[in-house]
């Protein structure tokens, strides 16, 4: 079993993109590069190929991660190359390697996702307070969000909404820069099938519980890296 | 040209992947002062547009000419339009994100008369004025082709050109000259004076009508001596060669037809009498297996689809399926490329067909016997007996379908209550037929659906003089349908009556209609064929407002009334449709065309068909 394990960026137009189009869309690209991609048995067949975690729409990245499953053994960057040239703008292979048939799954090893955060404040303030409230918004044990269910099917029971505690999900908040009213955070969130939070909603609690107010329609988010667990510390999901 | 800025727009909409315009295989090019600016426009959602063959096919042509520029657009989305209005953004070309009103042509595609109101909201939102008289020398044509075209007066004020019939060849005869005129000074009406005489091209206000007392047409007439008095449909003579494009713009977004469209033949031999194709897109007239396979393999490599679809009005009337679906399947198999044939008629030469495709998947059959009873179903031409149909879904079951759908249409002429118990005793039979076919063979779950839509009467049908069933009578047809159709196994569907109504009256409708149009999109109609959209009290106050009566297009007509659409020449004569409308009475069945030629009119001025 060939395995290629890729790292790519998802950004400008590309970002409007929701999570199941872009794997649909990767299947294409793949066989238009002529990539002897893997195919599941059955009556429909579907490339076999798996990601880290999806992102939501609206939201760029510097680092998703992608394993490929291959029928052949062709060049790590003939893969590269082939598959660039039919990506469009705003999705790019940025490295991939081949790896060995017993590696975890990239969704499994999933543990952290950085973000960077950039948004307009309502208030003038400056970066020192701004520091602060992130310091006195962290001091809390307890952070509780009310996750609403969707309701996705009318007909089944009627799930009540659910409190959780986010503040273990968080594991620091940077203030990077303050320039005209426009802020510069950076977030360690947890990510993955165990847990995982979303900036957004870091964000709507900074807003509730602190001064740090931002203007709703400004906010742009950048996923920076997905980390993993590797001893004592948290490391990109594939070296480079 | 100045870009109009959406970025802001697209984080706030639910689906902004389709506004993004930089699709795989989408065109881009360079703009200068020469360009002409050309948008395709279809006057619906990106899902619904992106999956009509045509709107790509006239877009890769036309951005083959050179200092031509071809751009796409769709009716935004409720979210969208809602903000654009709010923040005042004009309606803008995908591609380059260039607004609208500064383009040269708007093309739009007439595929539903439900979808008129749109193409307004669309000028609308443009910017553009919507009556054709309104809009300056500056301001773009408003240009329109497809099924609707034919009788497209109900929107005859709005429009500038009209192509009817195939455009491949006319549409760029048209740019040519605009072309020309450009370099030598353009003036409007010098320009579609000049087009006017080219075949295939309308001009609406170049024809005056006059009206009898009591409503119905006394006379259509042209103004000036450069047009003709019958405009005749253009077709595609060499099929075989015509464009094709060798690339399909590939959706990030799923849309409803998301594979590689491969037209296999146009016009259809079987002559049913309700269907406005089967008149229409005659003749017939094939693509070769070879000119196929070629263009199968270009497409799949440039888009990377996954499925091709063999597209036509009738898949099974392909002379070669059997070769063409052989020779695509040993091509493209080790692939995992899937073929999907949608418009079968099932006798016994698709299933074996049909077994071959190994990756159809079994889900749903449909068979579309239209009406219930043998009588009616001579009535309407449609050659199919029970004894088909029941072959034929006995055959799927034992190949291990469980799911079968079956169409109808009620309203039909000379139909009564008999006929629709008929319907009802049809779909009975489908069952017994399931119950009839081994345990060890059959699938688990049988489910018959049994949809039946309302019958509208279209123009240059046999059943063009017809009456539509008024719509409390159509409702109780339904009723009875769904009290006599009471099986664990079966479901009934029908149509909105109210929206079957409308669709028949601008089927059938004439210039007046224009203004009732633009007073419906004032009171907020739009998407009048989505379901959750569609306001029939909006429309009623419209007509109100113009003191028109709908019923008046509704009604029957005799043969000798002048009709609006009688000034389109669609190569089918008039004899030949009273004819067959006589026949349908005597319940007699006039054979396909490949077997005895019913002399329709079509060979006469049109060569190159099969017949």
């Amino acid at each position: 079993m060939l395995r290629i394990r890729c790292r790519f960026s998802k950004k400008d137009d590309m970002i409007f993109t929701s999570h199941l189009d872009l794997v649909k869309f990767f299947g294409r690209a793949m066989r238009r590069a002529n990539i002897p991609i893997a195919y599941s048995q059955g009556f429909n067949p579907h490339p076999i190929m798996s990601f880290a975690t999806a992102l939501g729409i609206g939201v760029a990245s510097n680092a998703e991660y992608l394993d490929i499953q291959l029928d052949k053994e062709i060049e790590a960057d003939a893969f590269t190359k082939s598959l660039n040239d039919t990506l469009p703008k705003g999705l790019s292979i940025w490295a991939c390697k081949y790896i060995d048939k017993s590696e975890k799954s990239l969704m499994s090893i999933v543990n952290r996702s950085v973000y960077a955060i950039e948004m307009k404040l309502k208030n003038k303030t400056t970066q020192k307070s701004i520091e602060k409230e992130v310091e006195k918004f962290l001091e809390q044990d307890s952070i509780i969000y009310i996750k609403e269910r969707k309701k996705k099917n009318k007909w089944k029971r009627n799930k009540k909404s659910i409190e959780m505690n986010i503040r273990e999900l968080i594991y620091g908040i940077e203030v990077m820069s303050l320039i005209e009213g426009k802020i510069i955070m950076k977030m360690s969130l947890a990510a993955g099938s165990e847990n995982n939070l979303k900036p957004e909603v870091v964000i709507s609690k900074l807003n509730e519980m602190s001064e740090v107010s931002a203007i709703e329609d400004s906010i742009r988010v950048t996923r920076l890296d997905l980390l993993k667990r590797q001893g004592e510390q948290y490391v990109p999901l594939m070296s480079i | 040209m100045q870009k109009v800025e959406i970025d802001e727009l697209l984080f706030k909409v639910e689906k902004p992947g389709q506004y993004l315009g930089n699709e795989i295989n989408s065109s881009h090019k360079t703009v200068n002062e020469n360009t002409i600016r050309y948008c395709a426009c279809f006057p619906d959602v990106y899902e619904i547009g992106m999956s009509h063959l045509g709107t790509q096919i006239l877009y890769n042509l036309i951005n083959t000419v050179e200092d031509v520029y071809c751009e796409r657009v769709f009716a935004p989305a409720n979210d969208l339009e809602k903000l654009m209005r709010e923040k005042q953004v004009p309606l803008f070309a995908l591609e380059s994100r260039n607004a609208l009103r500064y383009f040269d042509f708007l093309g739009f595609t007439l595929q539903y008369e439900l979808s008129y109101t749109n193409i307004l909201n669309m000028l609308n939102l443009a910017r553009v004025p919507i009556y054709s008289k309104d809009r300056s020398e500056s301001e773009p044509l408003v240009i329109v082709g497809g099924p609707c075209a034919y009788n497209c007066e109900p929107i005859a004020d709005f429009v500038d050109i009209v192509i009817l019939g195939e455009a491949e060849e006319v549409i760029i005869e048209v740019l040519e000259i605009y072309k020309q005129q450009k370099q030598i000074g353009y003036n409007k009406k010098k320009f579609l004076e000049k087009i006017v005489s080219l075949q295939g091209v309308y001009i609406p206000s170049f024809y005056e009508v006059d009206y009898l007392s009591d409503g119905r047409i006394n006379k259509v007439y042209p103004v000036n001596t450069h047009t003709p008095k019958s405009v005749k449909k253009r077709i595609i003579n060499d099929l075989e060669n015509v464009f094709y494009p060798e690339k399909l713009i590939v959706p990030f977004v799923n849309i409803v037809h998301n594979r590689v469209m491969l037209e296999i033949f146009r016009g259809c031999s079987r002559g049913c009498r309700f269907c406005q194709a089967g008149m229409i897109y005659r003749p017939v007239r094939e693509k070769s297996v070879n000119k196929l396979c070629e263009l199968a393999g270009e497409l799949l490599e440039s888009t990377g689809y996954e499925e091709i679809s063999l597209s036509s009005l009738s898949a099974s009337d392909y002379t070669s399926l059997q070769e063409l679906v052989s020779k695509l399947i040993e091509t493209h198999e080790k692939d995992r490329v899937g073929i999907s044939l949608p418009s079968l008629r099932l006798d016994n030469l698709t299933f074996e067909i049909i077994k071959e495709i190994q990756k159809v998947r079994k889900t749903s059959l449909t068979f579309a016997p239209e009406a219930g009873s043998q009588r009616l179903r001579d009535v309407v031409n449609k050659g199919l007996t029970e004894e088909d149909l029941l072959n034929a879904v006995r055959n799927a079951f034992e190949l291990g379908w469980s799911t079968v759908k079956l169409y109808f249409m009620i309203g039909l002429p000379t139909e009564d209550m008999k006929d629709i118990e008929e319907i009802k005793n049809l779909g009975f039979k489908v069952v017994e037929e399931y119950n009839k076919v081994d345990k060890e063979k059959r699938s688990k779950g049988l489910r018959v659906t049994v949809s039946a839509s309302t019958f509208i009467p279209k123009p240059f049908t046999p059943f063009q003089w017809e009456a539509q069933d008024d719509m409390s009578k159509t409702i109780e047809k339904q009723q009875f349908m769904k009290e006599i159709i009471n099986h664990r196994n079966i479901t009934f569907n029908y149509h909105d009556v109210k929206a079957s109504f409308l669709e028949g009256v601008f089927a059938r409708g004439d210039r007046r209609l224009s203004k009732v149009i633009e007073v419906a999109v004032r009171n907020g109609c739009k998407f009048d064929g989505w379901r959750d959209h569609f306001d029939f009290e909006k429309w009623m106050d419209a007509f109100n407002e113009c003191e028109i009566d709908p019923l008046f297009y509704a009604r029957q007509r005799c043969y000798d009334e002048k009709l609006p659409w009688d000034h389109i020449d669609v190569g089918i004569t008039k004899k030949f449709l009273i004819s067959e409308n006589e026949k349908s009475k005597k319940e007699e069945i006039t054979p396909d065309c490949r077997e005895l030629c019913s002399a329709c009119g079509i060979n006469v001025d049109y060569k190159g068909g099969d017949c």
